[in-house]
């Protein structure tokens, strides 16, 4: 199966670097273009609007480094890197660009929670494997 | 049991610790889970403790009252101070019509019932209605910024429409029950001569004092706040209602001094806030939500409807479409902390008693919470992605 959009997860997290590594080398086996998708999670029904502001700009600082970290990456491999930075639901928005932009590879790394925190609250790469419109690939 | 106030301070500080934990992990607001944590901490600790055959309880005392008020205040002011002036300038207009409406429908909506089918007396009605014509600034812009609309104008004047109504609720508390003697008259001088020069005396210090250690801006502000919190309490009006004005004449200079600003929340959040909504969480009883659980339905469907019977024909007029309507009503149904203010007024006033309280409180939650899903869910204007920012800024 070829790839020619391939978009990967990044959280800034080790895994999702990981997952990084061999989206990239995918992008260069199929020629693919290759993106990637930081998603900004604030507060849900916050008290203030300091609450949020404080939990972008946090964000914002973080997937700041993280996206620079993966462009050099992509650089050093001879590959041109897009990223994406939204605010929202993690597992919603990604489905979303996904949809939208049409991507036929979602790159992912495994985010190793305990059993009771998925069993409870839901795992995000079993969320996107399940709804994603596409391939996905969970890098562990 | 306990009696030593670092003991207290610590179950206090511990439940806020916990709060913050569950709040980072499943992304959900500090503030409600405080909430929820000290309501849960309030009802299980007795019961904790007459298994174990000891008396434990999670005990309020006037200190902990004094920082739960002093954090009421803080977040007010910073409520008022996160206004964009010029937003309001420019929308001022529809933003002055829909946040009227959206305060005066639901709050003649959910006195009404409250008094005449509820029972309800006269002033506890007219805190149901305070409580529950709220709208929460954060909720709203917190979809703003997921969907983008925080940088469209449709987006800044249901902001601006959202502060509007968050006055008209401090100008109720701090007006409806005044005694009108000659402290009153002594606030109204006192804040006519503060608040038109807090601007430039906020600027001043600003310019000549900010990255001092020693903060004189930050006290600068605060003593504004305490001189006009005091007086106003001193004429039984609210000390949130200054903290909201002054928050408006100095929002201006402080969204230049973000770092200021900052500092302010670090404050208010790591050691007053927590102390408010958990305070707010430890007044509800659970026993009165089991027993009110058709009112607080009833008072939830009535705070939605009154706001839709003000905001969506307003919102047409001001001719947004039907489905940009339906989701600005749906947004401006949401409430949080100054409905919890609201209520805590009423209750440490006697105005209202612990059951009203709780099930005004969780109305209040409900309201953060059920009108959100239903706008994200049908009546979302455009798709999700609207705004994408590749540089991560």
């Amino acid at each position: 199966m070829a790839h020619n959009k391939i978009l990967h997860g990044l959280d800034g997290s080790t895994g999702s670097f990981k997952a990084l590594e061999e989206a990239i080398e995918l992008a260069i086996q199929y020629g693919a273009e290759l993106h990637t998708v930081s998603v900004e999670e604030v507060p849900h029904y916050p008290g203030t609007v300091g609450e949020v502001i404080e939990a972008k700009q946090a964000a914002n600082g973080k997937f700041g480094q993280a996206m620079q970290q993966a462009r050099e990456m992509a650089k050093a491999r001879g590959l041109d890197l897009h990223c994406h930075v939204f605010t929202g639901h993690e597992v919603k928005t990604i489905v979303e660009f996904v949809k939208e932009k049409s991507f036929d590879l979602l790159v992912v790394g495994f985010m190793g929670h305990s059993a009771l925190y998925d069993r409870v609250m839901g795992s995000t790469c079993h969320s996107l494997v399940r709804l994603a419109p596409c391939s996905v690939l969970v890098v562990k | 049991m306990l009696e030593s106030p670092w003991l207290i301070g610590a179950l206090w500080i511990g439940l806020a610790l916990l709060a913050s934990m569950i709040s980072i992990r499943i992304a959900i607001s500090v503030a409600l889970i405080e909430i929820i944590v000290g309501a849960v901490a309030s009802n299980l600790i007795p019961c904790a403790g007459s298994l174990a055959g000891v008396q434990a309880g999670l005990v309020t005392t006037p200190w902990i009252d004094f920082l739960a008020g002093f954090g009421s205040i803080l977040l007010t002011f910073l409520a008022g101070a996160e206004i964009e002036p010029e937003t309001l300038q420019k929308h001022w207009k529809p933003a002055l019509t829909i946040g009227f409406m959206s305060f005066v429908m639901p709050f003649l909506g959910a006195a009404a019932p409250a008094y005449w089918l509820l029972h309800w007396s006269v002033q506890a009605s007219l805190i149901a209605g305070t409580a529950l014509s709220t709208t929460s600034v954060a909720v709203v812009y917190t979809v703003m910024l997921e969907t983008g609309l925080n940088r469209k104008d449709i987006g800044k004047l249901i902001l601006a429409s959202c502060f509007v109504t968050d006055l008209g609720t401090v100008l109720a508390l701090g007006v409806m029950f005044a005694h009108y003697n000659w402290w009153l008259v002594l606030f109204l001088g006192v804040s006519a001569v503060i608040l038109p020069f807090a601007p430039r005396l906020t600027h001043r210090f600003l310019r000549h004092y900010e990255g001092q250690v020693s903060e004189p801006e930050i006290k600068l502000l605060l003593l504004m706040l305490f001189i006009l919190g005091g007086l106003a309490i001193k004429a039984n009006s609210e000390a949130v209602l200054p903290a909201y004005i002054l928050g408006l004449v100095v929002a201006g200079e402080l969204r230049h001094h973000r770092e200021t600003v900052y500092h302010i929340r670090v404050a208010v959040f790591a050691l007053l806030t927590p102390f408010y909504f958990l305070k707010a969480g430890a007044l509800i009883s659970a026993s009165a939500i089991a027993q009110g659980a058709l009112v607080i339905i009833l008072l939830l469907l009535v705070k939605v409807a009154a706001k839709f019977v003000g905001v969506y024909p307003t919102a047409k007029i001001f001719r947004m479409d039907s489905r940009v309507s339906m989701y600005t009503t749906l947004l401006m149904s949401t409430g949080l902390t100054f409905g919890t203010i609201s209520a805590m007024f009423g209750l440490s006033r006697n105005l209202i008693d612990s059951s009203q309280y709780s099930t005004l409180v969780v109305v209040v939650i409900a309201s953060a919470v059920v009108p959100t899903l239903i706008a994200q869910k049908w009546f979302q204007p455009h798709p999700a992605i609207l705004e994408e920012n590749s540089n991560g800024t």
